[in-house]
């Protein structure tokens, strides 16, 4: 649509801009080297050059925990918590955590759609930012440049003294509507070449998932592997859930709570009597990327891994994802070269 | 990625939310199982197929999968053959008639009757696997005509986990059910026969060609029953099974139940062998 130019000593008043019009979530400093996504309260604490935040946005619209059901032991009834659209702007997200976002209503639109998802997910726009591949980030391979604009309303792509701020639809139009800026005339630098990459292209994966089955690289990865979890509980498009009733102090009143699960602990097939159908780590670690490059992948047609490096940074025992998709591209090569 | 139209949230139903039903009657079965009656408001059918599950709920404890056990031909109530191996079936077990329960659904895709019609029909239930199954055998029963033979295969751990006394003797008595019945470890006063379940299978007489099989049992049971049939040259086209895994929210979004990239409360729990043959974790 049409690109302006934002300087650096203007952001603060645009993010004041934003906040008039609706509730803006950015990129805030968490400790010493953490990033998280918090609501504004002062423009000036945004943060809109950082590596990646510990959770992505998927947070806002699918909480670590929710009340699916409130209840009263006493009368035996139940009622259906009333969830309220979040019609917020999410600023500074990277190309990749809004493709998320995107695989995200893929997974709560299609089969039953999910109310409490859907209404969150209502009136939120999406300002993204333009970022610098660190050593984890290998969103390149996943089909996400880190200039992608698509699910933006708003891009802000890094230039010289600032940003050239990017219309893309008519509501990230409106969301500037108002705010002087002069137009952006000159080029976008190159965006930065990732440092991390998978070595096929996506169109292959298919052929080298479906061949890794059995590959040796899950039992040696799994044997590193703790089963903290952690990699699902960073993942952006992980939507895996458990379901838990709590009972309040009174024990009349309670509800029933729904947290993110994870697929790499134990417990996650554990069915009654004690089965449990993924016992081997190995087992888990195997699911955990079939089901971001394989299971999901196979009917939409491309990853559901979006790059963002997250696993692999936050996991205690060093077990790269991309690392092993790459062991699983080289026994394939090694069998059908 | 491309964009999803977003569904309006006042378009979609109500996924987590349970109907209050009754419990209309509640037997003891075994020391650990209970079958319980139950009643949604108005009496209005649950509308299952056999195979297909329940999620149960009870305030404060829990959700569990559970399936139906009766069939849909019985009118105005539904029944649960529950097992009492957790808290929640704990506390159901303590339930008595009039209390009432949360259920949702039903869920899964149950048996496909239409493709059994004509068939001779053959059982084979490991334990607690008869509960789902004796839906498909009560539907074939109240619809006699439309199948070929019912042979049912039955086997326990001991004669005193039984299922469904009575109905088991009236299987044995009726003379459009081929029943057969063995347990791995018989009390002293157990007269009938000893062995595991696929010791029943060698013996069977079976029109190869016209015999549907459904099995279901515990997760052990699967391979070696296959195996059997197989060796008794039935085509492994000609056999269904109903898996069991933790499906926890019933509408294929948590996640516990897959098998590989199947979706268990979608897809299953109710299989064509041929299709969950490729599924390495399903077996």
């Amino acid at each position: 649509m049409a690109r302006f130019y934002l300087e650096k000593g203007k952001v603060a008043a645009f993010i004041a801009h934003l906040q008039s019009q609706k509730p803006v979530y950015a990129p805030h400093r968490k400790g010493r080297n953490a990033f998280a996504f918090a609501p504004v309260e002062r423009p000036q604490d945004v943060v809109l050059d950082y590596p990646r935040t510990v959770s992505s946005i998927k947070k806002y619209f699918m909480p670590a925990r929710e009340e699916l059901l409130s209840f009263n032991l006493v009368e035996n009834t139940c009622a259906q918590p009333a969830v309220a659209p979040l019609d917020a702007v999410f600023l500074g997200v990277h190309s990749y955590d809004v493709q998320a976002v995107l695989k995200l209503d893929h997974n709560f639109v299609t089969g039953n759609p999910e109310r409490n998802y859907l209404t969150r997910r209502q009136g939120a726009l999406f300002v993204g930012v333009g970022f610098t591949p660190d050593r984890f980030h290998f969103s390149g391979s996943v089909g996400i440049p880190a200039g992608d604009t698509s699910g933006c309303d708003l891009f802000l792509h890094h230039c010289e003294g600032g940003y050239a701020l990017e219309t893309l639809t008519p509501a990230g139009e409106g969301l500037i509507a108002g705010f002087k800026l002069p137009a952006h005339t000159a080029g976008l630098p190159a965006a930065a070449a990732f440092q991390q990459h998978i070595y096929v292209p996506q169109a292959k994966l298919k052929d080298v998932l479906a061949h890794g089955y059995d590959a040796a690289v899950w039992e040696e990865e799994a044997e590193k592997c703790v089963s903290c979890g952690t990699c699902n509980l960073v993942c952006p498009t992980c939507y895996c859930f458990d379901v838990e009733d709590e009972v309040d102090i009174t024990a009349t009143r309670g509800s029933r709570e729904r947290h993110w699960d994870g697929c790499l602990l134990r417990s996650f097939t554990e069915v009654a009597g004690g089965e449990v159908f993924r016992e081997e780590p190995a087992a888990r670690q195997r699911h955990r990327v079939f089901r971001k490059f394989k299971y999901i992948s196979d009917e939409t047609g491309e990853p559901w891994c979006v790059g963002c490096g997250r696993c692999t940074a936050a996991c205690t025992a060093g077990i790269s994802i991309v690392s092993i998709v790459n062991r699983l591209v080289n026994d394939y090569d090694a069998v059908k070269a | 990625m491309t964009k999803h139209e977003l569904i309006a949230p006042a378009a979609t139903k109500d996924l987590y939310l349970p109907v209050m039903a009754e419990i209309t009657d509640v037997r003891q079965m075994t020391p650990l199982e209970k079958l319980f009656e139950i009643k949604l408001p108005g009496g209005v059918a649950l509308g299952h197929r056999p195979g297909q599950f329940v999620e149960v709920s009870l305030f404060g404890v829990g959700e569990a999968p559970i399936s139906v056990s009766s069939s849909p031909t019985k009118k105005g109530a539904f029944e649960l053959g529950i097992r009492k191996v957790g808290m929640l079936t704990e506390m159901i077990h303590r339930m008595q008639p009039g209390e009432r329960i949360g259920i949702r659904g039903p869920f899964g895709n149950g048996f496909d009757m239409a493709k059994f019609k004509g068939k001779d029909v053959l059982v084979v239930a490991g334990g607690i696997g008869l509960v789902p199954l004796r839906s498909m055998i009560n539907y074939i029963l109240d619809n006699r005509g439309d199948f070929g033979r019912l042979i049912i295969c039955y086997g326990s751990k001991s004669d005193t986990d039984l299922l469904f006394e009575d109905e088991r003797r009236l299987w044995e008595r009726d003379p459009r059910v081929e029943f057969h019945l063995t347990v791995d470890h018989g009390s002293p006063a157990w007269q009938g026969r000893t062995g595991v379940i696929t010791t029943l299978i060698p013996g069977l007489d079976l029109d190869l060609p016209n015999t549907l099989a459904c099995v279901c049992g515990p997760p052990v049971m699967y391979r070696f029953v296959v195996l059997a049939l197989k060796s008794k040259r039935l085509a492994e086209e000609n056999i269904y099974m109903s898996l069991e895994r933790r499906m926890k929210c019933g509408v294929g979004k948590c996640g516990h139940c897959q098998i590989n990239g199947s979706y268990v409360c979608q897809d299953g729990p109710v299989y064509h062998y041929p299709d969950i043959k490729a599924l390495r974790e399903a077996l």
